[in-house]
C-alpha cells in the first residue's frame, strides 16, 4: 500500500510554517513517529529555505512542488523547482563541525542536516526542473 | 514564534516559544542582537521551543560569538530531545553552554 500527497509551495519564506503543518498532518495520518516527522520536516525545510532564498533572482513568484510517497518502511520526498540547474549536493562545502566557538563558521549546516537525517539524497535535472529526491527509512507504523 | 524576557538581578532570561526557522529567525536575530552588547549575562530557555532549523542555529552561533567577544556569559537550558539532537549533529554541544534546567543555568551563571 502506498500513500501519496502532493503539495505546492511558492518561493516565500512564509511557506515554511505551512510545510511544517503539512508534514505534521501527513505524519499524524499515517502514524509516523515524532522523531521521523521532525527529521523529514527539517530536511525539507532546509532545502525549501535554500530554494526560496537563492534559487530565483527574477522577483517573480515560482511554484515549488513536493511529492510525498509512503510505503510501509520508507518515506520518499521529491522536491521539484524550476530554478536554474543547481545540484545543492554537489555545490555544498562540507560543514565544519569542530573547533572552538571563535573558529566555527556561521552557516553551512542546512545540507549537513539533509545528508545526516536522510538515508539517501539524489539530484536529477529533468527538463526545465531540478528534482531532489530524499529517502528516509521509517520505523514501523500502526496505520499502514 | 514568541520571545519573552524577564530580568533577574543582572541576568536576562529569554524564553522562546514555537518554532525557530527561516520564517522567524530574522525576528529572533533582531531581538537577540540588542541583548549581546556590553558584558551580557544571558540565559535562553528552550522549554517551549518545538523546532529549530539551521536558520535558528545560525543566529544562536552569531549571538554566542558576540557574547564571548564581550566577555559575557550565555547559557541555554531545557532543550527538548529533538532540538538537542539537532545541536548534537551540528557539533554545538561542545561550543555552547547547555544546562538541563533553568535552575542549573542560573547556578551556572554564579559559578
Amino acid at each position: 500500500m502506498e500513500h501519496v500527497r502532493d503539495l505546492n509551495f511558492t518561493n516565500d519564506l512564509a511557506e515554511i510554517p505551512r510545510l511544517a503543518e503539512a508534514i505534521k498532518a501527513f505524519g499524524e495520518q499515517y502514524d509516523l513517529s515524532v522523531s521521523d516527522v521532525y527529521k523529514v520536516n527539517l530536511a525539507l525545510d532546509e532545502l525549501l529555505t535554500n530554494l526560496i532564498s537563492y534559487a530565483y533572482s527574477d522577483g517573480q513568484q515560482h511554484l515549488i512542488r513536493l511529492h510525498l510517497s509512503l510505503v510501509p518502511d520508507r518515506l520518499t520526498a521529491v522536491l521539484i523547482d524550476d530554478g536554474a540547474p543547481f545540484d545543492p549536493l554537489a555545490e555544498a562545502k562540507p560543514a565544519v563541525l569542530d573547533g572552538s566557538l571563535e573558529e566555527r563558521p556561521i552557516g553551512g549546516l542546512g545540507l549537513h542536516f539533509v545528508r545526516t537525517l536522510m538515508d539517501a539524497v539524489s539530484y536529477q535535472r529533468v527538463g526545465p526542473y531540478n528534482q531532489l529526491t530524499l529517502v528516509k527509512s521509517i520505523a514501523a507504523q500502526g496505520a499502514i | 514564534m514568541d520571545i519573552s524576557e524577564t530580568q533577574q538581578n543582572d541576568i536576562t532570561l529569554v524564553s522562546l516559544t514555537g518554532r525557530l526557522d527561516s520564517s522567524t529567525s530574522a525576528q529572533f536575530e533582531q531581538y537577540i542582537l540588542t541583548k549581546v552588547g556590553g558584558q551580557p549575562r544571558l540565559i535562553i530557555n528552550f522549554s517551549d521551543l518545538d523546532y529549530i532549523s539551521s536558520a535558528g542555529l545560525r543566529v544562536l552561533l552569531l549571538a554566542a560569538k558576540k557574547v564571548k567577544q564581550g566577555n559575557g556569559r550565555l547559557i541555554l537550558c531545557t532543550l527538548k530531545e529533538h532540538i538537542r539532537e539537532v545541536f548534537e549533529i551540528s557539533g554545538f554541544l561542545s561550543i555552547l553552554d547547555i544546562r538541563p534546567s533553568e535552575a542549573d543555568a542560573l547556578a551556572g551563571m554564579e559559578a
